[in-house]
């Protein structure tokens, strides 16, 4: 008999063997403790912050002191030396004369804060006062030993309340989500998000139509018009946009490898070759050398060869259903092939430790047109008229949080001279409602 | 107490439907004690298998709570009918399937919650055939 309470589990995607009580105890108990740090830390910073600087700055009592010395205090921190300027002062409360290095709030209380690593603003600090003159202070009326020669806010302390509350937000937002699911299954949470979303109109993917669950309702595709047919298919990612990613990656890339060859040719000019640096970046410097390739060769594809046009008579598409498709590629070149062909690729996506990753796989192709060794003049694009017909059995769209299923019409082209290029145009496949069937 | 089961039948031991089509059947449970069942939740829903994590949708939800007085007898059969929706259709393919099936999970007042499953096919689509080439 299988243990009631598992600690371990084997990850099959989001489902685990292990017990599913003690995951969501562990849960609520993590974030119990970011909220408890979250709470802790805002007490901390009330108390330690923001009511001394409000008492100082509301209920001290104003009198008159006199600068007897100064100087900069310093003490060990973990990264050295930390600074700060203490004026000692004297004055007189009740009768009674009392004597103190202070500065601000965060000095009369001794805050560790109150140091920090630079000595120079220390010292400008310090060159306000002269000693042996007047100046004004403020005291606590509670005891009178606490006194500040500078009152303010400073705006500072209110940024760092974004760790706190930040903390607090996750926490408890956590929490009470962890809390209102307790003890339910995972067939409710699920109902219960499938009727928030159909109260409010929008599905998973953002599209309000319950027609067709988990299916694209693919309005961006429809929305433009064909000259010869119904509608210009978009393209899934403009070559333009593609290139412009390809030189931010490239520039990225060398950029910063640059730095390191430019250290490496210094120390062979410098007669200080470092031999280390020089293998350590051989692989790196493969990689900017690829990426300014890569870049060449889209450069080549987008600026060489001119738009493809894909149209189509209707959309959605449906299993066994025929329409007409029309294909145009302008530029002057000389084809060696161009290939038409229906695709529809599987993609998942899984959590791997703290890694998001994505596979694809394609599990279908099918051929809809081929041309071979022809050439394109420019002013006077290559055209295709072509009869698609989507396989009887085809799987529809399908599209969820994890994992979906793709249409794509995709024209392949082999030009002399030139690099392969591929450009891909999303459809959505619906399922058959018998119009098609065999 | 180790032989508490759920039993799900499809009427017409029926196992695959059309989109648009009605799912009707019953559960039963067996070797459950009266008395013993907080509540009982009845699921018609879709899963995915395979690469990627899961992905699950309800289709149709039921819930029978003693607690909120609805008459629970674990002796009894009880029915359940839905009409199937459109999408997705079942999908065995490569490094995704889409299942469904109809899912009965008992609580009880004290113990592990009982959970029973029945398999069905939505659709016709075909398994993907993986090329070995």
């Amino acid at each position: 008999m299988a243990p009631r309470l598992r600690y371990y589990g084997k990850k099959r995607g989001d489902r685990r063997t292990g017990s599913h009580t003690l995951g969501s105890a562990a849960d609520a108990l993590f974030y119990a403790i970011f909220l408890l740090i979250g709470c802790g830390g805002l007490a901390a910073l009330i108390v330690f912050l923001v009511v001394p600087e409000w008492r100082v700055n509301n209920e001290f009592v104003e009198c008159t002191c006199t600068v007897t010395d100064r100087q900069i205090a310093e003490k060990e921190g973990d990264d050295g030396k930390l600074y700060r300027a203490e004026i000692e002062i004297e004055y007189e409360v009740g009768g009674v004369t009392h004597v103190k290095r202070t500065y601000d709030s965060a000095t009369a209380w001794d805050r560790p804060g109150s140091y920090a690593g630079d000595r120079e603003a220390a010292q400008q600090i310090l060159d306000q006062f002269v000693v042996g003159e007047e100046r004004v202070c403020w005291y606590d009326p509670a005891d009178s030993n606490k006194v500040v020669l500078v009152r303010g806010n400073r705006w500072w302390i209110w940024i760092i309340f974004i760790i706190p509350v930040s903390f607090i937000v996750i926490g408890g937002g956590g929490l009470i989500y962890r809390l209102l699911h307790w003890g339910k299954s995972a067939e409710y949470r699920a109902a219960m998000a499938q009727r928030g979303a159909d109260r409010n109109g929008f599905s998973r993917n953002g599209r309000p139509d319950r027609t067709f669950p988990n299916i694209p309702a693919g309005a961006d595709i429809t929305n433009s018009p064909g000259t010869t047919l119904a509608y210009r298919l978009p393209i899934s990612a403009s070559p333009g946009w593609k290139l412009f990613g390809i030189l931010l990656v490239c520039l990225f890339w060398n950029g910063i490898v640059s730095v390191f060859v430019v250290i490496a040719v210094s120390g062979h000019l410098e007669g200080k070759p470092e031999w280390f640096l020089d293998v350590f970046l051989i692989p790196f410097v493969a990689v900017g050398i690829g990426l300014i390739f890569l870049f060449l060769r889209q450069f080549l594809v987008t600026t060489g060869i001119g738009p493809t046009m894909v149209e189509i008579s209707d959309h959605p598409l449906a299993p066994g259903g025929q329409y007409r498709l029309f294909v145009s590629q302008t530029g002057r070149l000389q084809v060696n092939s161009l290939v038409a062909s229906l695709v529809c690729q599987e993609e998942a996506t899984y959590r791997q430790g703290t890694d998001t990753r994505t596979e694809t796989r394609e599990v279908c192709r099918e051929e809809v047109f081929r041309r071979e060794a022809f050439d394109i003049q420019r002013g006077f694009p290559f055209e295709a008229d072509i009869e698609l017909t989507v396989p009887h059995g085809a799987m529809h769209s399908f599209k969820a949080e994890h994992n979906e299923i793709q249409w794509n019409l995709i024209v392949e082209g082999d030009i002399a001279g030139w690099p392969d290029y591929s450009r891909c145009f999303p459809v959505i496949i619906r399922p058959n409602d018998g119009r098609n069937e065999p | 107490m180790n032989d508490r089961s759920v039993t799900i039948l499809f009427d017409g031991n029926g196992r695959v439907y059309e989109p648009g089509q009605v799912l009707a059947g019953e559960y039963r449970l067996e070797s459950v004690d009266p008395g013993s069942v907080k509540s009982i939740e009845v699921s018609v829903l879709w899963y995915t298998e395979g690469k990627g994590d899961e992905d699950m949708a309800v289709h149709e939800f039921w819930q029978f709570s003693a607690d909120d007085g609805d008459w629970i007898d674990p002796m009894r059969p009880a029915r359940f009918s839905t009409t199937l929706p459109n999408s997705p259709l079942s999908y065995d393919g490569v490094i995704l399937k889409v299942r469904w099936c109809v899912r009965v999970r008992v609580f009880y007042h004290r113990g592990k919650d009982l959970v029973g499953q029945q398999a069905f096919q939505l659709g016709g689509v075909p398994p993907v055939e993986v090329s070995t080439s």
